[in-house]
């Protein structure tokens, strides 16, 4: 198979189970190879309908605008390399890219800090409320943002931390708490007590347990919730849409959402796809080199 | 942890300390927005200068500036122009600009609290609705600025330097609240060298229109296209326009004053049955109703559909993706029949690119003087210069560059002299857009007759005659 | 120690709280009290109306549409989504190849888990836009690769027809989440400890028989969670509707508006944020209700080391 040797070369090495499993060849039924063919086939054309328009989006990018409608799917007669200086001076995408990423960065540290204090203990210990807290916690998983965004706006000018990042980072960590304490309070229920309760013995404190122990044996739930609101942060585009009014902090959602609203009105087609693939391309790499911690991380906040 | 560890750089003395300044908000329904309006707004005084014959309006020379520009079809090239120029004029005033494509929801907060631009070029499919602000009483009345004299000649106020309708447009109740800068005209659009090839003619009446089609459609191109995914109602300049031309100004005077009956008078009916005979006889483009504008626009360029029924930002739109020999032209809806009560060269002319200056705002005279500016000769051809179309301002576009485009528009106008009518219903009632867009595209795809599509039109005016809460406007 | 552990307990919870409260609870608060009342959203003029908000929504046809649909939303695109993610991860990792049914998986697994991630980094603007192209009808991929393959029948104009435009959204809406919940799905089923695969090797277990006695009890917290994870997703769809759709009607002949939608449109279009707030209070209370219904029914017995 070809697409073995497509494999990225930053891919890790495969573990050794995996290996061994795939010593022997022989003495499949007919059955089975039906079943091989059609998963094969499942799985090649999931993949090309998941790269294709990605690669599609790449290969716009270098287009210029005409070309993009008279032959959207040809390759580029002359690549237009012009078109990503304009996304990243024009459209300021780099710029963007910079504001979410500290924006994102430090709001995902500190909602993984006080989401896992809070989910720690309510998971572990019994106190009066309790509940209460828990379900304040998770409906707010289930308010639609935008019906906040007046109000919420009219908190953070007031705290005058309107337009700076300070403002925006406690309001993304604010609204990440509620699936992190969610998720987390799920994980630490699972944790073995005996290693916390032979650290009390020891003569450790509550804190001390928590950061000592706890913390460390919960790392892999801590990754993979930390993956979700990285993304889900990255993503997010009402809240920065009302609290970051000054275009030169826009993040990067923002910035991309006005150039795709700008297509409404004038067309910059290739500048678009090229701040896309500008944009794209860093999150895709750091995936690709942090693969199998992710997935690890996945693994293990999954399941116990 | 411990507890006083710093948040952010904030200790948490301090910390607590601002959520204390905020803590009210904390409280549920504490009317946080009733503190907002008695403190941020209402009683806000404006910066006032002193009134002399240069700065007629009482401009605070010192005061500064906040535009907010619709950066859409036009750009905002245009505004940093006239921001130079008010610049020019009050060199200690600092000029903000800021341009934006998402106007209702970064607008919002500010209106609430008090706090809005000086100047607000409220436009897009993210506008804020004219209604909404009007009904809340957070629009300046401009009245000053119709009597004012024009910044070329003293002796001429600005009101008379503006072209025809665009007062009216902008006019609610019995105030002028919304300047509308661009002169939009709507017509049917076409190929001239497309049409000279193969020997077609612009029609003049719906018969020659059909007969046209036919041989569009024989020559293998759709003779129509649309945008059924967001912008069908461009088409009903062809159904409303014929009969309007059909039956004169009244028509549209009673669909704007919501009066029983209104969508099913006669020619209404007649213009819109030809409508449905079109699309019967398959002469929209098939798949148009998957398109947005820009891709039936697309399509349209690429000479696969030969009519586009739009206003006059479409070669603006466009730019970049039409082919250098497109040569966009512009026609007149085509009249239903003889007897018509406007004569084929009448157009529909609508201006947009809505511009006000909020009620609170902290310049309510700058804001007025830099729209005087920008009814100035000179800011009227910067305007034409930098964006190829027509502004609200009289012989604006006489030394500009003239586009294909654009001197077929100003043909056109030329030609239709004070045959020109516009319709206010949508501006006045917010509610009728939505219903404009899915009725006619459920025409446009054959989900609906004629007949059942002004019903459903006529029962939205029912509706809004009769809600109490809805105010009400008359022409 | 009783006394510590209060302290301890209460210095943990403040800072969190006290974020909480003053940037998520007090809004929300706020937006309950705007649902009674008829502001318009522009001034600070409001009357307190009590209830005729949620009367007048109790009988508003489009309000109910829109929930219709949001209900086939949550019910189709979780399903599929995590039905699709489950199926690529069990044959990439834990199906394996001729009957070693351990982990492992098929060829290629390291490549399509590189790949089968890529719509996750997508922003649902892009996502919008992308698809835009694709659906076209005209000169969209869709239709295109449709007529080449000789199936010119088929093409359709996917987003300008009441009865596909939904499906189509909801097809990118699959597309862009199967990546993330395959990754987490292949996680957790290569984190399943590899004896159990054996024992049922030895017991002549099939794949099928594997994949439903063991690898999806093992695995069932991960899919309850994805569930409730998509469902919250899915009423966040509203950005990418707006991309694909800009309607202000919600779709052909309305076949599209969606709660959030109908929310923004009467907010902003029609300039009732009172009546708004109101939509957004009963489709929070919907998600709750859902969320734990969800929780209930999906409680089962736990896999079993």
């Amino acid at each position: 198979m070809t697409l073995e040797t497509s494999a990225p070369a930053t891919a890790p090495p495969a573990r050794p189970q995996r290996r061994a499993s795939r010593q022997d060849t022989a003495g499949r039924s007919t059955g089975e190879r039906t079943l091989g063919v059609f998963t094969h086939g499942f799985l090649v054309a999931w993949a090309i309908l998941v790269a294709v328009p990605l690669l599609w989006a790449v290969l716009t990018a270098f287009k210029t605008d005409s070309e993009i409608f008279t032959n959207p799917w040809s390759l580029p007669a002359h690549w237009q390399f012009g078109n990503f200086a304009r996304a990243w001076t024009t459209a300021n995408i780099g710029t963007y890219f910079v504001n979410s990423l500290i924006v994102v960065s430090v709001s995902v540290v500190l909602v993984m800090l006080l989401g896992s204090m809070v989910a720690y203990v309510l998971a572990r210990y019994e106190f009066p409320g309790r509940s209460v807290i828990y379900y304040a916690f998770v409906a707010g998983m289930t308010f639609p943002i935008f019906l906040a965004l007046v109000p919420l706006f009219f908190v953070v000018q007031n705290l005058g931390m309107l337009g700076t990042y300070q403002g925006l980072i406690l309001v993304y960590t604010a609204y990440a708490l509620p699936f992190t304490v969610f998720f987390l309070t799920g994980f630490f229920r699972t944790l073995p007590g005996a290693l916390a309760e032979a650290a009390m013995l020891d003569g450790c404190s509550h804190a001390g347990v928590f950061f000592r122990i706890m913390l460390p044996l919960a790392r892999p739930g801590l990754i993979s919730v930390g993956i979700f609101n990285f993304l889900g942060l990255w993503n997010q585009y009402l809240l920065p849409l009302v609290l970051m009014p000054d275009s030169q902090h826009y993040v990067l959602s923002q910035g991309l959402a006005v150039l795709a609203a700008n297509q409404g009105y004038r067309s910059d087609w290739s500048a678009l796809f090229a701040g896309l693939v500008i944009a794209l391309l860093p999150v895709l790499a750091v995936y690709v080199i942090f693969q199998r911690r992710i997935q690890e991380g996945l693994s293990v906040g999954a399941i116990k | 942890m411990n507890p006083s560890r710093p948040v952010l750089g904030l200790d948490r003395r301090q910390f607590l300390q601002r959520l204390a300044a905020a803590g009210l908000l904390a409280v549920p329904g504490a009317g946080l927005l009733s503190a907002c309006a008695t403190g941020g707004g209402g009683t806000t005084t404006a910066a006032q200068g002193q009134v002399s014959a240069t700065n007629p309006l009482g401009v605070a020379t010192d005061a500064p500036l906040d535009v907010v520009i619709f950066k859409g079809g036009y750009g905002d090239d245009y505004a940093l122009a006239h921001e130079a120029m008010y610049k020019e004029h009050y060199p200690q005033a600092q000029v903000k600009h800021s341009g934006s494509t998402q106007i209702a929801q970064e607008m919002q907060p500010r209106f609430v609290a008090g706090n809005p631009p000086d100047v607000l070029d409220d436009t897009g499919s993210q506008k804020i609705e004219y209604a909404v602000l009007v009904n809340d009483n957070q629009l300046t009345d401009l009245g000053p600025l119709l009597d004012a004299p024009s910044a070329d000649d003293p002796n001429v106020k600005v009101r008379d330097t503006l072209l025809p309708g665009v007062i009216e447009q902008g006019t609610f109740g019995d105030k002028f609240v919304i300047l509308n800068y661009v002169y939009e005209t709507y017509a049917l659009w076409y190929s001239k060298p497309l049409f000279e090839k193969n020997g077609w003619q612009a029609p003049t009446t719906w018969d020659e229109m059909m007969a046209l089609c036919e041989k569009i459609k024989a020559a293998g191109i759709a003779p129509f296209t649309y945008g059924g995914v967001n912008a069908s109602d461009y088409v009903i300049d062809l159904n409303l326009g014929a009969a309007i031309k059909q039956g004169g100004l009244d028509v549209v005077k009673k669909m704007d004053n919501l009066q029983p009956g209104a969508w099913t008078q006669d020619t209404v009916l007649a213009a819109t049955q030809r409508l449905e005979e079109m699309v019967r006889k398959g002469y929209f483009m098939p798949g148009s109703e998957g398109l947005k504008h820009t891709e039936a626009q697309t399509a349209w360029v690429q000479g696969k559909a030969a009519f586009y029924v739009s206003g006059s930002w479409i070669e603006n739109e466009m730019k970049g993706i039409t082919p250098p020999d497109f040569a966009m032209t512009a026609a007149p809806i085509p009249v239903l029949g003889s007897g018509s009560a406007m004569p084929v060269a009448a157009l529909r002319t609508q201006p947009a690119e809505a511009f006000v200056v909020p009620a609170k705002a902290k310049n309510v005279h700058g804001g007025m003087e830099y729209l005087r500016l920008m009814l100035s000769k000179q800011g009227g051809e910067k305007f034409a210069e930098l964006t190829a179309s027509v502004p609200a301002v009289k012989g604006a576009t006489a030394n500009a560059k003239k586009t294909p485009a654009l001197e077929s528009l100003s043909a056109a106008l030329a030609a239709a002299g004070s045959n020109v009518f516009s319709w206010q219903f949508r501006t006045w009632y917010s509610s009728y857009s939505t219903l404009l867009i899915t009725e006619t595209t459920n025409l446009l795809t054959g989900r609906t007759d004629a007949a059942g599509y002004l019903a459903k039109l006529q029962a939205e005016t029912d509706r809004i005659a009769a809600d109490q809460s809805i105010a009400k406007y008359h022409r | 120690m009783r006394h510590g552990k209060y302290r301890f307990i209460a210095s943990f919870l403040a800072i969190p709280l006290v974020l909480y409260v003053v940037f998520v609870v007090s809004p929300y608060a706020q937006a309950f009290y705007i649902s009674m009342t008829d502001w318009r959203g522009f001034s600070g003029q409001q009357n307190f109306i009590g209830l005729r908000n949620y009367a007048e929504l109790a009988t508003d046809g489009r309000f109910w549409q829109a929930m219709g649909h949001n209900g086939l939303l949550i019910l189709v695109v979780p399903l599929v989504t995590i039905a699709f993610a489950l199926f690529l991860a069990a044959v990439t990792t834990v199906a394996g190849r001729q009957g070693a049914v351990g982990r492992g998986g098929v060829r290629g697994s390291r490549f399509y888990q590189v790949v089968f991630f890529f719509p996750q980094v997508v922003p649902v603007v892009i996502a919008g836009v992308l698809f835009g192209f694709f659906f076209n009808p005209d000169a969209g991929l869709l239709n295109g690769v449709l007529r080449v393959v000789g199936l010119g029948w088929l093409t359709r104009p996917w987003l300008g027809d009441p009865a596909l435009a939904l499906p189509s959204v909801m097809a990118v809406l699959i597309w862009g989440a199967v990546g993330f919940y395959y990754v987490l799905f292949s996680s957790a089923m290569k984190s399943v400890p590899p004896d159990v695969f054996e024992a049922a090797v030895l017991d002549g277990a099939g794949r099928l028989r594997t994949f439903w006695s063991i690898t999806l009890p093992m695995i069932w917290d991960s899919v309850q969670v994805s569930y409730i994870y998509l469902g919250i997703m899915v009423l966040d769809g509203f950005a990418l509707l707006q991309v694909m759709l800009p309607v202000p009607g919600g779709g052909p002949d309305g076949s599209t508006v969606v709660v959030s939608q109908y929310l923004y449109e009467t907010a902003f279009t029609g300039g009732r944020f009172g009546y708004a707030s109101a939509i957004g209070v009963a489709l929070c209370l919907v998600t709750l209700l859902l969320a734990v219904a969800v929780l209930r029914l999906t409680r089962r017995q736990q896999g079993e080391y």
